[in-house]
């Protein structure tokens, strides 16, 4: 009974109360206190994510599991992060401030420990920052591979996307000006650079607002399944 | 000191780029030991800055640390604090309150509990988008497509106008068109399965333009990453 | 000094005098700049809030002027219940609209304005509007024509299930990339090789999020009635605990409660980049036979689909961010573009009671259509022959469809 009903009745009242919300002022936050609460939930939930991570990892080391030098790293990298972040640990010429252990200058990291000079953001900025940047420069050559693809596929379909991405990727470069400057003014559109702000203002925004509105029926359809229990299998009952 | 951390804060960059750049040839140590040290410091800074911007900075100040205060008053007879002040709300409670019930899972006879919380979150998600999309989807998608197929405002003559027009048309029938495509009533056959392939194109040439727009983008980064390696690192490019 | 400090407070209240005549100001013959203030005040009530906002409008002053103009900014004051005049805000002058929204206001407190156009050292001010309390509405009648469209769409969607559920056949057509789900667990099981499932990177609180769980609840049915194995690394331990109660039903439905293990549901990390590194780890090192990439995806989309690619894997993509739709495109076998990623659960159910709920949007895509249809013609046809009947048409329907 309390393992059924009660999730289900709190999906249906919150879900309902936020619905109703949009339009009765006086509940016109209540979007937000939620925004504020699923927040502090996430905290919480953290320590069932990184119990996860360190479980895993201490698993491996234990086991001897292939690899499990690595799961050796991934732990003091994890616990050296959480230490110097929680404990905002900084040091400025040579001086070592841990405030929350009473070490060194009480005041040197206030607020948070993002300040720029502390241990956690010295570390964000030499081994986050390079890392994400990399990762996201990885895209210069899967760009080229899918592109590499696309041309093979030989249907309509692909065709049209390769020619509206070719039409776009040369009008935002100075060659695709050049290369049909010999179009007379009077046909204009049909130089690169205006085919590609034509394809961006009409095809393309066609497309987007199909599927715009799409996902907007789409989500409407989904949140009443599962605001009125119909769709539940997340919730630990699957009844299919 | 500050000399020799100058250059291993370098080399350590690095590293890591070259360490992340090696996955392209295969799955090496170097990427592994790489991955193995962006997953555990990144998990960690992440939970460091969840834990002071929203337990502590929302939950703790925003009633946590004040109702502790107060608890302990009353419990040990020192004096209360203070009334609280609108920056105190005890609503926040409930998401504390939430949150730990989230944390039963850990006592597996009655980890059951943490459902609540879920059907919280699901529920709040649910109810906050449907509204929302719907506005901002359905409703201001549909407004802004009726626009004027032709009209005066367009130029005249041909040239000034044919593309205005036919891209009014364009707008128009693509949207029509792809909606079309997304019908899941009727199977996509005779005229309608004609139009839902119109879709298709319209549909395609969208994906073409995000697709050609990205790649541009995509290029600048990996420059970027070059000009690290090969400047601030090697010193190679000044 | 002492002698000075008491002159100066026996004129004071003699200061304020001055500079409301302006007549006297000339007199003293000092270089200040006079202007007029700005008239017709009117302060209302702002509608459909929960009483805590009053809404200022008022005509400039004539001296504020684009070209050569005097005045620098209109000052708001306030006074609360007979108080004291409080600067609430400067305005800016020159381009309008001369209007000023005080917020934050309380229902039961009595509030009067006056707005004074500032020149360089001078200030002139209206008169004060009539006292007045912020009024709370209980219902948001600019959200109307909202309200009712969306009951319309949500009441077509309870109406369809319904329907369904009282046993009325409702077809629904093929949709492509959930008609290889099957095909795609049952090739991982003969390959004898796992099957990787990723939500998306973004938390609990994003519907793509939701409409990947939903997903996952079916497809890890069938995987759980193949026997074949299933992984699924996340970047939100919210996520991770909701994949896990929905693989764990699903092993359980099928009657297999023993083949679960909190190990098919990992979480790694919540920064982007770092979760994308170790499930391209993971990809390359365990070879899953098939990938579904389902839920809320950015730049790394591309990153997984094409490693995905490399690997050989046959991929199932969707998500709702068009911007990332083309990589999945052009990289996954099958992509389930926007509103199929939200429609897919359903679809994969089979039940009838959710195929309904499809049913349901279609009637929200007809009501679309019919809108934009009439509304470019209505507009068309009034531009060009200038029919005023058309025109109040496309003023109705676009009052109908504003979402203010």
């Amino acid at each position: 009974m309390f393992k059924r009903r009660i999730p289900l009745f709190i999906l249906a009242f919150v879900g309902t109360l936020l619905i109703v919300s949009v339009f009765i002022p006086p509940m016109e936050n209540l979007g937000e206190d939620f925004t504020l609460f699923f927040d502090i939930i996430a905290v919480f939930a953290f320590f069932l994510g990184g119990g996860n991570l360190v479980r895993i990892h201490f698993g491996k080391l234990r086991r001897r599991k292939k690899d499990w030098g690595f799961s050796i790293v991934t732990l003091v990298a994890f616990f050296f992060m959480l230490t110097i972040g929680l404990l905002k640990v900084s040091s400025v010429g040579g001086v070592w401030n841990i405030p929350l252990l009473g070490i060194g200058d009480p005041a040197a990291i206030a607020a948070s420990p993002t300040t720029e000079g502390s241990w956690f953001q010295e570390t964000f900025n030499y081994v986050i920052n390079p890392l994400q940047s990399t990762m996201y420069a990885l895209l210069a050559f899967f760009v080229a591979s899918a592109s590499y693809r696309a041309f093979r596929a030989k249907n309509r379909e692909a065709t049209l996307l390769l020619l509206a991405a070719f039409i776009i990727l040369l009008g935002r470069t100075p060659f695709g000006m050049e290369l049909t400057r010999w179009v007379p003014e009077s046909f204009s559109v049909l130089q690169i650079p205006n085919m590609a702000i034509w394809i961006m203002n009409s095809p393309n925004l066609a497309g987007q607002r199909a599927i715009l509105i799409g996902i907007g029926l789409g989500v409407v359809s989904m949140s009443l399944r599962l605001i009125l229990g119909i769709e539940r299998s997340y919730l630990g009952e699957d009844r299919g | 000191m500050e000399a020799f951390f100058e250059h291993f804060r370098l080399w350590l960059a690095a590293f890591l780029t070259l360490g992340i750049f090696s996955f392209l040839y295969k799955d090496n140590p170097w990427y592994k030991l790489t991955e193995a040290i962006f997953v555990g410091i990144s998990a960690g800074y992440w939970f460091v800055v969840l834990f002071w911007d929203n337990f502590h900075g929302k939950f703790w100040v925003g009633a946590g640390e004040y109702s502790i205060n107060w608890v302990v008053a009353k419990l040990t007879g020192a004096q209360a604090p203070p009334p609280p002040d609108s920056s105190i709300d005890f609503m926040l409670w409930v998401g504390a309150f939430l949150g730990l019930l989230m944390l039963l899972r850990l006592v597996p006879k009655i980890g059951w509990i943490s459902r609540w919380p879920l059907a919280f979150i699901v529920g709040s998600t649910g109810g906050l988008w449907l509204i929302n999309y719907f506005a901002s989807n359905v409703m201001v998608q549909a407004q802004a497509t009726m626009v004027p197929l032709f009209s005066s405002a367009f130029g005249t003559g041909f040239d000034q106008n044919a593309d205005a027009v036919i891209g009014a048309l364009i707008i128009f029938l693509g949207t029509f068109s792809g909606l079309v495509y997304f019908f899941f009533s009727k199977a996509h056959t005779g005229v309608f399965g004609g139009t839902a392939r119109v879709g298709v194109f319209f549909l395609m040439i969208t994906f073409g333009a995000s697709f050609g727009y990205t790649v541009m983008s995509r290029m600048s980064l990996l420059i970027g990453r070059i000009d690290y390696l090969l400047g601030d690192w090697l010193g190679m490019i000044k | 000094m002492t002698s000075k400090l008491f002159l100066a407070l026996l004129l004071l209240p003699f200061s304020g005098l001055a500079q409301d005549d302006p007549a006297g100001v000339d007199m003293l013959d000092t270089a200040v700049v006079v202007v007029a203030p700005p008239t017709s005040v009117i302060a209302v009530d702002h509608k459909y809030d929960k009483g805590e906002r009053i809404d200022l409008t008022w005509v400039p002053s004539i001296d504020d002027q684009l070209v050569e103009g005097k005045v620098l900014a209109y000052r708001i004051y306030r006074i609360v219940n007979d108080g004291g005049p409080q600067l609430v805000a400067d305005v800016a002058t020159g381009v309008g609209p001369y209007q000023y929204a005080d917020e934050d206001l309380h229902r039961d407190s009595i509030y009067s304005y006056y707005v004074a156009a500032v020149s360089s050292n001078y200030e002139a001010a209206s008169t004060r509007t009539a006292p007045m309390s912020p009024q709370r509405e209980w219902m948001n009648l600019d959200r109307k024509w909202l309200f009712l469209i969306a009951l319309i769409v949500g009441g077509s969607v309870l109406l369809f299930i319904t329907a369904a559920r009282r046993g009325t056949k409702l077809f629904v057509r093929k949709i492509a990339g959930l008609e290889a789900v099957d095909e795609a667990v049952g090739r991982a099981t003969e390959m004898g090789r796992p099957i990787l499932f990723v939500p998306g990177i973004r938390d609990m609180d994003d519907v793509q999020t939701l409409a990947a769980l939903t997903i996952l609840g079916r497809v890890s049915r069938v995987i759980a009635d193949y026997d074949t194995r299933i992984f699924m690394p996340t970047s939100r331990s919210l996520v991770m605990t909701a994949g896990r109660e929905t693989v764990k039903a699903a092993y359980q439905a099928a009657g297999r409660p023993d083949k679960y293990s909190d190990d098919m549901v990992t979480y790694y990390t919540d920064e982007q980049f770092g979760y994308v590194a170790a499930v391209d780890g993971v990809m390359v090192r365990e070879k899953p036979a098939t990938v579904f990439l389902l839920g809320a995806f950015f730049a790394e989309s591309l990153i997984l689909a094409e490693t995905g690619n490399y690997i050989g894997a046959i991929q199932i993509g969707g998500t709702a961010r068009p911007a990332q739709l083309p990589f999945f495109i052009a990289a996954c076998d099958f992509t389930l573009i926007g509103e199929e990623l939200f429609a897919a659960s359903a679809y994969l159910s089979g039940e009838p009671m959710q195929l309904g709920s499809l049913k349901g949007q279609d009637v929200g895509k007809a009501i679309a259509m019919i809108a934009i249809i009439v509304g470019a013609v209505a507009i068309t046809i009034g531009e060009a022959w200038d029919v005023e009947f058309m025109h109040d048409i496309v003023t109705w329907l676009s009052g109908v469809f504003s979402t203010r």
